[in-house]
């Protein structure tokens, strides 16, 4: 594809973002496209103390190190795992890293970097474990002023 | 980093509040107010038909010896009362947002501790308007609504639904942060909620009896014990039999078993478990939590349970600690009896909490390879919560008579000297009571009151009471008009208990009884405080069940808390109608 300046590639490690990984280092053109890797930290993690108020607050801050930590640990593998496989094709990468709405930081990723193209994996089939914090296709399809591209499902 | 967000919310939440105090003060809103203070208003007509009947008879006396009539003020009535409440606390709180909202629009900011608390300033104010509009305006709302409607229903919905403020207040701050978001300014002051719901239950030590405390105290030991240790080795064994992996379980277990999210927090970081283990846990226990909240108010009323046996169950069958004090103050929202029960179970899952979790890394130790050893000391240090200290020193300088007078444990205290005269038995009152005294002194009265005090064991202390007992604290009643002992009103209440007991005697002793008791000042304030942290607290804490935590529950927790969930809440619901009365 010519002038395919720079790809947005939504990839967090799972199932579906390998076969969009797939889909867009197919579509892009080595040595011209730019792969722009979007990895969201969901904004539930917000939250995730809930109602917790019988700790103490050092505990609290043990507790919040160790999921930060956690998600960290986890950020730093994806980014590096897909720099690793990019360089092995020979395309440029570019991590940006958010906390937030999966498709809002989408949105907001696609107009910040002026990207070409946005390709996403195809949604969780039901019943498969995973976080539940999807992106809201409706919201994409309806924001987006750049073609968006959908991996199709691997056969089953 | 500065924490102030500039805005001029709290200035307005401060003009708010002043204008309520003001057209309370000026009793613009007296219309409005006799409609959501509707028991009050009713006492406010009485007094009100006194004062005319009594100005119109000392009008009329000044009349005939030619005099002017007298100025009589008067007297306030309960509905004055509440409303001079509202404006006070209205003006307080108004006056402090106002000066603090002024403060915080012209000052530049600067790190410091200055600036973190001027910033959650505006966040308390928020809470506490929400809890103003729902306490003294939307619980009585649904209170009057549940009313109207009962006679077309048959059941009040209000009641059944437990529509007070403390389930409403919840509901207002779940969809607070889940429909409209916190809104920049007031995110530090909400996250204060913790705070004021740890200082409820320091409050709270001032209400208990050794006594009392020593009996929760031991049903809560054994009931959370069983039920503690019984959910984490039901979770272990589960979690064996389904494959999941140990940091999950061990996890799961402290979160299902101990005290729901706050365990899951403590013990997290120790069984290292991983981010979507933590997230399907604490999905799972909200949701448990939040739905259990709901359910068992209604369960409870439908059982017809007293606060003993509520608040034992709550406290026990409930995952999550924040939605116990919520059900428990949901049950009996004007009452604090039943909080008092749940909150000692609160807290002895809370002393349980570094136990299992010490537990749960010695298990999680010997099941995972290369899982990092444990340090019992910092754990047991870490984890010990400190305001548990502040409830136990609130508990002692109580019980030393430091707020009130000896015995004032329930908030009430017996003092014969300090009966007014209006409140000592009228004439037709004392010959009840002497009417009974000889009927019991008869031969057959006799014989019945010797039958009832054998069979029925009443004792006084250590001995068996005696129908001289009865005798005795009858001529003092009928003689003195009010009960002189404590003894003797502990020997009359028993005898009130008795089959064939004249009605006009035994509406005698309860008056007697009732004027012997005086609510202790401190106490009632205390328990009146307490509500408010309590009501602000678990507003607070509402705005902290985001919906999108409570979408995370899945997987095999959801399977197996479920399941553990389910069987704790119904095994200690069994437990509780068996085995617990109302004995305290």
């Amino acid at each position: 594809m010519k002038n395919l300046k720079s790809i947005l590639l939504a990839h967090h490690g799972t199932p579906g973002a390998l076969l969009a990984e797939a889909l867009a280092l197919e579509t892009a053109v080595a040595g011209q496209t730019q792969i722009v890797h979007l990895l969201v930290v969901p904004d539930f993690w917000e939250g995730m103390q809930g109602d917790d108020w019988l700790n103490n607050a050092s505990t609290r801050d043990t507790f919040g190190s160790y999921v930060e930590g956690l998600l960290e640990a986890d950020v730093k593998q994806q980014l590096r795992a897909l720099e690793g496989r990019c360089a092995e094709r020979g395309f440029a990468y570019k991590p940006v890293m958010r906390q937030g709405d999966p498709a809002q930081c989408l949105l907001e990723t696609a107009v910040q970097e002026d990207v070409s193209m946005v390709v996403i994996g195809p949604p969780r089939p039901k019943g498969v474990p995973g976080y539940r914090s999807r992106m809201d296709i409706e919201k994409l399809a309806r924001g987006l002023h750049v073609p968006l591209l959908m991996a199709a499902r691997a056969a089953s | 980093m500065i924490y102030t967000v500039k805005s001029s919310a709290l200035l307005i939440i401060g003009i708010v509040m002043l204008a309520w105090a003001g057209l309370n003060s000026s009793g613009a809103v007296d219309g409005m107010q006799s409609y959501l203070l509707a028991s009050d208003y009713k006492d406010h007509v009485k007094v009100m038909k006194k004062y005319d009947a009594q100005v119109k008879e000392a009008t009329e006396k000044a009349a005939a010896a030619g005099q002017p009539a007298p100025e009589m003020k008067m007297p306030a009535s309960k509905f004055d009362h509440s409303k001079a409440t509202q404006s006070k606390m209205s003006n307080y709180f108004g006056i402090a947002f106002v000066l603090i909202g002024l403060f915080t629009l012209v000052w530049k900011p600067k790190p410091g501790n200055l600036d973190y608390l001027i910033s959650v300033v505006p966040g308390i104010a928020y809470i506490l308007l929400i809890a103003f509009i729902v306490r003294w305006g939307l619980d009585p709302i649904f209170g009057n609504w549940g009313k109207a409607a009962e006679p077309a229903l048959g059941w009040n919905f209000a009641k059944i639904f437990n529509l007070n403020y403390v389930v409403i207040g919840i509901v207002i701050g779940i969809v607070v942060v889940n429909v409209f978001k916190i809104p920049a300014w007031a995110a530090n002051g909400v996250r204060t909620a913790r705070f004021f719901l740890k200082t409820g239950v320091i409050l709270l030590g001032t209400l208990y009896s050794a006594a009392e405390l020593a009996q929760l105290g031991a049903l809560s030991v054994v009931m959370i014990g069983i039920f503690v240790l019984g959910s984490v080795w039901m979770v272990l064994y589960m979690g064996k039999r389904m494959g999941t992996p140990n940091s999950m379980t061990a996890v799961l277990s402290a979160g299902m078993g101990v005290c729901g999210v706050s365990a899951t927090v403590a013990a997290a970081p120790v069984v290292q478990a991983k981010a979507e283990e933590i997230a399907y846990t604490i999905g799972t226990i909200l949701i448990w939590g939040v739905g259990c909240m709901f359910v068992f108010p209604t369960i409870g009323h439908l059982l017809n349970m007293g606060p003993v046996q509520f608040g034992a169950w709550a406290g026990t069958g409930i995952l999550n600690s924040a939605q116990v004090a919520g059900a428990a103050l949901a049950f009996d929202p004007h009452n604090i009896e039943t909080l008092k029960v749940a909150e000692i179970f609160n807290i002895t899952r809370v002393l349980f909490l570094p136990i299992i979790v010490l537990w749960l890394a010695a298990w999680y130790v010997k099941h995972e390879e290369g899982a990092e050893k444990v340090n019992l000391t910092q754990v047991l240090v870490a984890k010990f919560p400190v305001f548990v200290l502040g409830f136990i020193a609130m508990f002692a300088l109580s019980s030393m008579g430091v707020f009130a007078p000896a015995g004032h444990y329930k908030g009430k205290y017996f003092s014969s000297t300090e009966i007014k005269e209006d409140k000592l038995l009228k004439s037709d009152e004392t010959s009840a009571v002497q009417g009974e005294l000889n009927r019991l002194r008869g031969a057959e009265g006799s014989q019945a009151l010797s039958k009832y005090l054998t069979e029925s064991h009443v004792t006084l202390g250590k001995r068996n009471v005696t129908s001289e007992d009865v005798y005795t604290a009858l001529t003092e009643l009928a003689a003195n008009k009010k009960i002189m002992t404590r003894e003797e009103d502990s020997v009359l209440e028993s005898l009130a208990k008795m089959d064939g007991i004249d009605k006009a005697a035994k509406e005698a002793i309860s008056n007697a009884h009732h004027a012997a008791y005086h609510t202790s000042k401190s106490i009632k304030a205390y328990r009146n405080w307490i509500a408010w942290l309590f009501a602000f607290g678990l507003i607070g804490l509402g705005m902290q069940i985001t919906g999108k935590a409570l979408k995370q529950a899945g997987g095999a927790p959801l399977v197996i808390g479920g399941v553990v969930g389910t069987v704790k809440a119904i095994g200690s619901l069994i437990v509780v109608m068996l085995f617990v009365k109302e004995f305290i």
